[in-house]
């Protein structure tokens, strides 16, 4: 059985030490692909919970244009 | 009064008029009898995307705390001022008053923020610097 070896995902968010805020795009840059999407929860491990708030974070961070929406902008 | 926290891009060729557009909203709020918990002025910083043809912005910060009168008249200021390229104004549910992370990562910005109540004219000083 392989998932015998697989270690078992944990969330970031859940140790309360990091905030998800769109003021922090150091953070949310961990949770986007290189071209500028948002990763998806069952790659990075985060819960339900926190990965329906880092969405809205990463939507703010990119109205206000301090992260990208995609890679080909112009 | 309701806690708000509003964060306006200032167009970077308008980068002087910022301490003069961020006294005004001050006396706006506080001829309420509103409150600025937080300021923080993050210079002038590189846009993800070009806004309106334009690549770099000067970033503002506030946390305030006003009724919806006086909130509806900031945001007339804010749409009808040609310098203002976006604003984006949330509510939250506390004042916050500690330095935001950007701050945190950036500790030039702070100084400037800082700064700002010593002496306005060495503030716009550093930021021509930064054109060059």
């Amino acid at each position: 059985m392989t998932s015998y070896n697989k270690r078992k995902k944990v969330c970031p968010f859940k140790s309360g030490k990091r905030v998800i805020d769109y003021k922090n795009t150091r953070l949310l840059r961990d949770f986007i692909t290189e071209s500028g999407r948002i990763v998806p929860s069952r790659i990075t491990g985060v819960s339900a919970k926190f990965q329906r708030q880092l969405v809205i974070e990463i939507a703010r961070a990119r109205i206000l244009g301090l992260l990208p929406f995609c890679d080909s902008h112009d | 009064m309701r806690h708000y926290e509003i964060v306006l891009l200032v167009h970077p060729d308008q980068s002087a008029q910022v301490p003069s557009m961020v006294e005004k909203y001050k006396s706006i709020i506080e001829k309420s009898k509103g409150r600025v918990h937080r300021f923080e002025d993050w210079g002038r910083r590189q846009l993800a995307y070009s806004i309106n043809k334009v690549h770099k912005a000067h970033y503002l910060l506030f946390n305030i705390e006003c009724d919806a009168p006086t909130l509806e008249e900031l945001e007339h200021n804010f749409r009808y001022n040609d310098a203002v390229i976006r604003n984006m104004i949330i509510r939250r549910s506390t004042a916050i008053t500690e330095p935001s992370p950007m701050l945190k990562e950036n500790p030039e910005a702070s100084m400037r923020s800082r700064g700002r109540s010593a002496g306005d004219d060495s503030y716009v000083d550093d930021d021509l610097t930064v054109e060059e």
